[in-house]
């Protein structure tokens, strides 16, 4: 079993222990008569590595965002660490332990690096408003943990030396990066991540890959990936949940699902053009 | 014209010397931190005291009140930069908040005053129990605006841009109207005590001649010491873990959601705060030698004057607001011949710093960052591994 | 002397229907300002606060064209019992609304064509840059002046039909002007107008589309720029109608920075968000609802808070269907 202070090198193999850490029971949503999502179902286990895939406007952002509070599902229940997550404000729902990255890259564009790191660090750690004007000893203490904290965070993932730089005047894979970075300094126990993968190269592709894993193995995340890059999601994700017009046509291990008839005509098309018809993705 | 020290140095230089040990394994000692903390409210008042004493003499009392009605500017600006600038709100209706504060502030010194000393002159000398009396009034009018700003904040948790500017600018509205259906202001102590309390109902502030007779008690020692609060608040409030989550609001509230940031609380409170300052900031106005505090000072036209010297200084920029808020109240008093022209040129102004220069003067830098410096860092505590992969395969402690 | 117990209830009705006479009327002029608003906001998702000060243009415009051809005519501008010919008044209107929508062409393209693609803020901060430009340029001695003057009259103040409640000499009559007859049929017309252009012709069905996805239209081969230019044209022209027909019921005119101008505006503008902001049939909607709430808010509450009303009914409405009585809830895309 991993433990956080091992010194050995992980390998990506899966803790034996994993009870189901996020319960995902048939949620669905429609916007204005058109259901978006209907039915759908997951359970993520502890520390899993789960792919969410499916063609443009498959509905697949929007069960981040239903799993994110950004939308309430009008139907279904959504467990985290069997604790219902109902009618809570997307911050709230980030405090219990479920943090995202998104599609665009929705890093703050005037703040620098460490700052975008350390905003999302110190939601655990709520300041009172007069100890901060004050600067007591208290809050000096607790902005040079953040500040520590947000540093390692970087060091791992080898950004420190922007620290400083505003995060728009990062390149793309780096902005990318950070993205994840940010995400994890929330601390969470379920990592979403949406379409991490793209725009990047295929060097870069690789190093995701890897990362993912360790990422998971490392912090002790779960992680649901949306992406559109089929090597990758085949080669990392243990269990992958296909998404067509808002329903699930297909689950399983990634052998099971790339040959299923059923995916390959949602992807190719049966023989006409497919025409893309849901318009929230 | 006092400006506060930078704070920021004095934290960063101790962060420096913790290095790599836990900052509780310093003994940073109680004195120290103390003193610390409030160094740059000592330096605020020195200079406030400085200029008190010294400016009048210097250029006279015609361009000291320049320089006063400067030092309420700057409280101003710098207080609706917390909402616009910061938060990326869009409030046009500060000057309300200023006048609610100011007529709740003049209302209790004036009130006051009389159940005190049984009339309304000036009582006591520099930092006599008159000038005490105008201090706690000038606060008491700045929790009322800060009541407020809580009112008007609400909405804003709903509201998108343009939408929360109507509502921000109907607020100054409906304070100016409310305040022009006041009654006359009651003149001697002797009918205050036989009308009793229900000349208290509509309050007793002038109605739309203005509340006259507050006595005169801002001077320049207030304004600036005033002003050091004001100053060295918003400048901590700018550098902590509250400037952050004010900052992603305005930057992305979606994302900043997701980040665990309650863009509702940040939003109400930002409102509350500079609700507070400019609340403060009309009493010190309304004891102003020379002003009568009328209700069309809650209206937008004021308003605008402050929303332009944000937009002048940059979103962000503590000492670019300043800057602008300086300019743009000394600038008219010395062109006064070309006070038809002068809302012109503002328009002008506006309108050219949107097309070629939208963040402003200074944009969301200070003016120190305009300097090369040093950048400051912590020496790393975890071992870099020159690996391919992108996370260290070496544990995190 | 006639004091039956019917006569509360007969000054009861009179005031009320004179009330609802006075609040079609403004009802209409809140209306035409508003459709300005909701269009452009439709168009180019902002608010255009410089859209009062062309209802401010309109209206002085009106009073220097009218001030210069009356002794032309041989007749005396200051004196309230000349009336010139019906003409008159159709000239000036005319000449307004060109006026108008020139100016409001001229900026468009200079001050808010190339903010396009900016923040919403920086093109808010904008327009109140252009209103305040209005306003002070307007108050130039060369211009407009800064004093209040009288719109000379140039309708005549008829009466076209009278009602009474009651019997006899205490009767309470209604009277029903030409002057509110004029401006309720005038707008109406001009609404009806807009009702056919926006729905039944092609370049109403452009305007549409470009309110819905400017991209998507420029895609379509729709000419974004001339239809936004016109757009703006139109809702001038409309407001310089407002503005004259506004001066022609209430001749006291302020100068054009004063506060009761922006107002007008500004409850025009509350009309517009509270019928749904960028829904035309919402703007006239909106436009009445807010007369009629200050007209008759202004006569049975009091006078003194008449603009609180309106402010209140907005704060009401935003907390409770922000997308107004006619408009549907848009969502953010994540």
């Amino acid at each position: 079993m991993n433990t956080p202070a091992s010194t050995t090198a992980s390998t990506g193999t899966p803790p034996i222990d994993s009870g189901v850490l996020l319960d995902i029971n048939s949620i669905g949503i429609s916007f204005g008569g058109l259901k978006a999502v209907q039915d759908f179902s997951l359970q993520l286990p502890a520390a899993g590595l789960f792919g969410l895939i499916g063609p443009n406007g498959a509905g697949k952002t929007t069960i981040f965002n239903l799993l994110t509070g950004v939308y309430e599902p009008d139907s279904g229940e959504i467990h985290l660490a069997s604790r219902r997550l109902f009618n809570r404000q997307p911050h709230e729902i980030t405090a219990a332990g479920i943090a995202r990255t998104f599609q665009n890259i929705r890093l703050f564009p005037d703040l620098s690096v460490l700052d975008n790191v350390r905003l999302a660090g110190q939601l655990h750690n709520q300041q009172g408003l007069l100890s901060t004007l004050l600067r007591t000893r208290g809050y000096r203490r607790e902005e040079q943990l953040l500040q520590e904290k947000a540093f390692n965070l970087l060091e791992i993932f080898e950004l420190q030396d922007r620290a400083h730089e505003l995060a728009s005047s990062l390149s793309y894979g780096h902005q990318r990066k950070l993205e994840i970075v940010r995400a994890l300094a929330t601390n969470p126990q379920v990592l979403l991540l949406d379409e991490p993968a793209a725009g990047l190269n295929p060097q870069e592709k690789k190093l995701l890959a890897q990362s993912i894993q360790q990422i998971r193995d490392r912090f002790q995340v779960a992680v649901l990936l949306i992406e559109h890059d089929m090597p990758l999601v085949m080669e990392i994700c243990e269990n992958i949940i296909v998404l067509d017009h808002g329903n699930t046509i297909c689950r399983g291990t990634p052998r099971e699902v790339q040959n299923d008839e059923r995916v390959i005509a949602a992807y190719l098309g049966s023989g006409l053009t497919d025409e893309e018809s849901s318009p929230a993705a | 014209m006092a400006k506060a020290p930078n704070s920021a140095q004095i934290w960063t230089s101790k962060t420096n010397a913790a290095g790599s040990a836990s900052f509780s394994d310093r003994d940073s000692g109680f004195v120290r931190n103390t003193l610390a903390g409030l160094m740059p409210f000592a330096v605020g008042i020195a200079m406030a005291s400085l200029l008190h004493f010294l400016l009048p003499g210097m250029v006279g009392l015609y361009y000291s009140r320049i320089v006063t009605d400067i030092g309420i500017a700057i409280i101003m600006a710098v207080s609706l930069n917390i909402v616009n600038g910061m938060t990326g709100q869009f409030s046009i209706g500060h000057a309300g908040f200023m006048t609610l504060g100011g007529y709740m502030a003049a209302f209790t010194s004036y009130y006051g005053s009389m159940c005190l000393w049984g009339n309304t002159e000036i009582h006591g000398g520099f930092l006599g129990t008159g000038e005490w009396l105008f201090v706690v009034s000038c606060i008491v009018g700045g929790l009322l605006a800060a009541g407020a700003g809580y009112v008007v904040g609400l909405p804003s948790l709903r509201l998108r841009g343009d939408y929360l500017a109507i509502v921000t600018l109907g607020f100054g509205e409906i304070i100016r109207v409310i305040l022009q259906q006041t009654g006359k202001v009651i003149e001697s102590a002797e009918a205050l005590k036989t009308g009793g309390l229900s000349q208290m109902i509509p309050p007793p502030v002038g109605g739309a001649l203005g509340f006259g007779g507050v006595p005169k008690y801002t001077n320049l020692f207030w304004v600036f010491t005033i002003l050091t609060v004001t100053l060295v608040i918003a400048y901590r409030l700018k550098r902590s873990s509250f400037g952050r989550g004010m900052i992603s609001v305005r930057e992305d509230e979606i994302a900043a959601q997701a980040m665990g940031v309650n863009i509702a609380r940040q939003k109400v409170l930002a409102f509350v705060i500079a609700a507070f300052f400019a609340g403060i900031a009309g009493g010190l106005f309304a004891h102003e030698r020379g002003v009568i505090l009328s209700p069309k000072d809650a209206g937008f036209q004021r308003s605008f004057d402050y929303v332009i010297m944000t937009v002048l200084g940059g979103r962000g920029s503590i000492t670019g607001v300043m800057l602008a808020a300086g300019l743009l109240t000394a600038l008219p008093e010395f062109l006064r011949e070309f006070e038809q022209y002068r809302l012109i040129v503002y328009a002008l102004l506006l309108i050219f710093m949107m097309l070629v220069r939208p963040q402003g003067l200074l944009g969301i830098h200070e003016i120190w960052d305009l300097w090369p410096r040093r950048r400051t860092t912590l020496p790393p505590t975890a071992s870099l591994m020159h690996s391919s992969t992108m996370p260290s395969q070496e544990s995190k402690r | 002397m006639t004091t039956t117990l019917q006569t509360p209830i007969f000054t009861l009705m009179s005031d009320f229907v004179q009330t609802l006479i006075t609040a079609l009327a403004i009802g209409s002029l809140y209306a035409l300002i508003a459709l300005g608003y909701t269009m452009v906001y439709g168009i180019l998702k902002f608010i255009n606060f410089a859209h009062s000060d062309i209802v401010v243009l309109g209206a002085w415009s009106s009073y220097t064209l009218a001030v210069r051809i009356l002794p032309w005519l041989g007749l005396d501008p200051h004196n309230p019992a000349t009336v010139p010919p019906f003409w008159v008044a159709a000239v000036v209107m005319l000449a307004a609304m060109v006026l108008c929508g020139v100016v409001g062409f001229a900026i468009e393209r200079l001050a808010y064509r190339r903010l396009r693609r900016a923040p919403r803020l920086n093109v808010l901060i904008t327009a109140i840059g252009v209103s305040l430009l209005l306003q002070n340029v307007g108050q130039l001695n060369f211009v407009f002046g800064a004093s209040p003057q009288k719109m000379p009259a140039l309708l005549p103040s008829w009466e076209l039909a009278s009602i009474a409640f009651g019997e006899g000499e205490s009767a309470r009559r209604v009277v029903i002007g030409l002057i509110d007859v004029v401006i309720f049929s005038l707008a109406t017309t001009l609404m009806l107008m807009m009702q056919y252009l926006v729905f039944h012709t092609k370049l109403g069905v452009a305007m549409r589309a470009v309110s819905f996805n400017t991209d998507n239209a420029a895609l379509m081969g729709i000419p974004v720029d001339r239809v936004v230019s016109f757009t703006f044209v139109l809702g001038s022209v409309l407001a310089a109608a407002a503005g004259f027909l506004y001066v022609m019921k209430y001749p006291s005119m302020n100068q054009p920075a004063h506060a009761v101008w922006v107002l007008l505006g500004l409850k025009a503008f509350v009309a517009a968000v509270i019928g749904g902001i960028g829904n035309v049939r919402g703007a006239v909607l909106g436009g009445f609802v807010i007369a009629f709430v200050e007209q008759f808010g202004a006569f049975y509450i009091s006078s003194n808070y008449r603009d609180v009303y309106v402010f209140a009914l907005l704060i009401v409405i935003l907390l409770v269907k922000p997308s107004g009585l006619l408009g549907s809830p848009v969502r953010e895309k994540v």
